[in-house]
C-alpha cells in the first residue's frame, strides 16, 4: 500500500480537499500531488507538504495537522483510507463512494453527506446534520453529535457512543443485541483506530429519518 | 490383501462429478447451531430423492466463525449447479432463517458464487438492511440482517460453488449385524477427523445399497441383491456362507483427494476390529466402471499409492 502523508501548513481560509481523494492521488509523486490545484489559484504545495512512500495500487492517505478550516476531505472516495490526523472540517467524507475514513479529531457539519458505501469513522464530535441524506455505509462518532444528526438519511447505520438529541422524526426501535455487530467490530480491530475498542453487542435502535425513506439506523452502544 | 484378518476386494467405488458447496452456521450456542444445522443437511442423504447430499463436517470454535460465535460447517453436493442452488435457498428457508439465533456465512471462496441469502433477504419485506464490512483480508463482504421474531436474522449473501465428488463408498461385510455396525461406526469416527468431506447417509452408514434397474419398470433403482445376505443361494451372490450382514459407507468431498484418505482412514478403522470381532470384507460399490468418472480402487488406496 502506498502511503501519502499530508501535513497542513498554517492556514487562515477554508481549504477545500476535495482534489485530494487516494483515487486521484493514486500512483503520483510528491512533486505531481504539490501542484494539483486546490482552486484555481491555490497549490497543494501552498497549504500542504506532500510526502510519498511506496507505490503499490491501494492507497492511504493520511492528513495531518488539520483543523475546522479543511473540508471535504475524503469526498467521493472509492476506495484506500484516509487519516485525518487531527480536526476535519465541514463535508468529511460527503459522497464518500467506498473505503475507510477515519477522523482522529472533531469533524464539521454534514460528515458523511450523501455517503452511499463504506466506513466513516468520527473518533471525537460531530458537527450539525452529520450524515445528512445518506444513503448507506456505517458512519460512527464516538464524541458528541450536533443538531439534526441525520437530516434526510436514506439507509445506513449511524453508530453512536453517546446519546444524540432526541428527534421527531426518528422512531425509537428499543433496546437489542445485533449479532451483525460482532463482524462489524472484527473490522474496527484491524484498523488503527478507538474504534477497536468496542465491543458491546446491546444497543438502542432509532430508524428514521421518516420524514423520507426512513430506512436508516441509528445504533446507540449500551 | 489381508489386513488384520479382513480381506480387501480387488475393487473400486465409482463416484460421479458434482458440485458442491460449504455453508458456516454459527448460533449463540453449539446445541442451537447443531439445531439448524441438523435440519438443513436432514433429509440430503441421496440426490436420488432428496436433490442433495449434505453432512455436518465439522465443530467450528469462536475463532473460526465470521461472527465470533460457536458453530459447525455443511458441506452439501448435487448433481448440477441448477438443483443444487434450488437445494440451498430451500434449506436456507426452512432450515437456517426459522432456527433461532442461526446465521449463516459462506465457508468457501470460489468464481462461482451462488445465492445464500440473497434472495431470502425479501422475507424481510423491506425491512431487510444490507451491510458490507470488510472480512480480515480487506474483501468487501455483503451481509443481510433480517427482522425477525427472535431479533434479526443475519446471513452472507452468497457463498461459493465448487467442482466436487460424489459417491466414494465401502462395504463392510461381517459375520453378524452388530460386529458390522460397530466397525462402521469406528469407521465414521476414524473419517469424521478429516476436512472437506461428509458422508450423508444416517449416522454415516447405509444399509439398503443399491443396483441400476429392476425387475419393475417404473423403478430406476432397487436392492442391491448381490449383497443381501437373506438371498444367498436365490441370487448370484456376492457373499460366502459366513456373511450375515453388510453395510456400506458412502462418501462425498471436495477433491479425489480428500475422499481417497478418509476412505483409507475408515477402513483400516473398520478393519482394526479384525477377523476376530466378525469382520470378514471389505469391498466397495460400482456399476462396471461405466458410469462415474472416478475410480477409487480400494487396494492402492490401502497401500498408500493413491492420496
Amino acid at each position: 500500500m502506498s502511503h501519502i502523508t499530508l501535513t497542513a501548513k498554517p492556514v487562515s481560509r477554508q481549504i477545500d480537499c476535495r482534489a485530494l481523494s487516494p483515487q486521484a492521488l493514486q500512483g503520483k509523486t510528491a512533486a505531481e500531488i504539490s501542484a494539483i490545484k486546490l482552486t484555481k489559484t491555490l497549490a497543494v504545495a501552498e497549504v500542504f507538504e506532500v510526502a510519498v512512500d511506496g507505490s503499490d495500487a491501494a492507497t492511504k492517505v493520511t492528513f495531518k495537522n488539520t483543523n475546522a478550516q479543511h473540508a471535504y476531505m475524503g469526498f467521493g472516495m472509492t476506495a484506500g483510507q484516509v487519516i485525518v490526523e487531527g480536526d476535519a472540517g465541514d463535508f468529511l467524507g460527503a459522497q464518500m463512494q467506498n473505503g475507510v475514513l477515519i477522523c482522529k479529531g472533531n469533524a464539521g457539519a454534514r460528515a458523511g453527506d450523501r455517503m452511499r458505501r463504506g466506513m466513516l469513522l468520527i473518533e471525537g464530535n460531530a458537527g450539525d446534520y452529520c450524515a445528512s441524506d445518506m444513503m448507506a455505509g456505517t458512519l460512527g462518532v464516538l464524541g458528541n453529535t450536533g443538531a439534526q444528526l441525520g437530516y434526510g438519511m436514506k439507509r445506513g447505520t449511524l453508530l453512536l457512543a453517546k446519546a444524540p438529541a432526541l428527534q421527531a422524526t426518528w422512531i425509537d426501535c428499543g433496546m437489542h443485541k445485533l449479532p451483525f455487530l460482532n463482524i462489524l467490530y472484527k473490522s474496527f480491530k484491524l484498523l488503527d483506530s478507538r474504534f477497536a475498542g468496542i465491543s458491546s453487542l446491546r444497543v438502542r435502535r432509532w430508524m428514521g429519518d421518516m420524514g423520507g425513506l426512513g430506512k436508516a439506523e441509528i445504533l446507540l452502544i449500551q | 490383501m489381508v489386513i488384520n484378518g479382513v480381506e480387501i476386494d480387488d475393487t473400486f467405488a465409482e463416484a460421479f462429478n458434482m458440485r458442491g458447496t460449504r455453508v458456516l452456521i454459527t448460533a449463540q450456542n453449539l446445541r442451537w447451531a447443531y439445531n439448524a444445522a441438523n435440519a438443513m443437511t436432514g433429509f440430503a442423504t441421496s440426490v436420488i430423492g432428496c436433490g442433495v447430499e449434505a453432512g455436518i463436517e465439522r465443530e467450528l470454535t469462536e475463532d473460526e466463525t465470521p461472527d465470533g460465535r460457536p458453530g459447525v460447517s455443511v458441506l452439501l453436493f448435487a448433481m448440477g449447479s441448477k438443483v443444487l442452488m434450488q437445494q440451498l435457498e430451500t434449506r436456507m428457508g426452512q432450515c437456517i432463517l426459522t432456527c433461532p439465533t442461526a446465521a449463516a456465512f459462506a465457508g468457501i471462496e470460489s468464481e462461482d458464487m451462488i445465492s445464500l441469502g440473497k434472495h431470502l433477504r425479501f422475507f424481510g419485506d423491506g425491512y431487510q438492511v444490507s451491510k458490507q464490512i470488510p472480512d480480515a483480508q480487506g474483501r468487501l463482504k455483503r451481509y443481510w440482517r433480517i427482522p425477525v421474531m427472535d431479533g434479526e436474522f443475519l446471513t452472507e449473501e452468497t457463498t461459493g460453488m465448487v467442482r466436487a465428488i460424489g459417491g466414494g463408498n465401502f462395504l463392510v461385510l461381517g459375520t453378524s449385524q452388530a460386529q458390522v455396525l460397530t466397525a462402521c461406526e469406528a469407521a465414521i469416527d476414524a473419517m469424521r477427523q478429516f476436512p472437506n468431506v461428509v458422508m450423508p447417509f444416517p449416522g454415516g452408514v447405509v444399509r439398503s445399497g443399491s443396483k441400476v434397474g429392476s425387475k419393475y419398470p417404473k423403478m430406476f433403482a432397487s436392492t442391491n441383491d448381490a449383497f443381501c445376505p437373506t438371498l444367498k443361494g436365490v441370487v448370484k451372490s456376492e457373499l460366502d456362507p459366513r456373511v450375515e450382514s453388510v453395510m456400506e459407507i458412502v462418501v462425498n468431498g471436495l477433491t479425489f483427494s480428500d475422499i481417497a484418505v478418509s476412505m483409507k482412514a475408515g477402513i483400516e478403522a473398520a478393519c482394526g476390529l479384525g477377523k476376530d470381532n466378525g469382520i470378514l470384507r471389505i469391498s466397495a460399490g460400482n456399476y462396471g466402471g461405466k458410469l462415474g468418472q472416478h475410480h477409487f480402487k480400494l487396494r492402492p488406496i490401502l497401500s498408500g499409492e493413491v492420496a
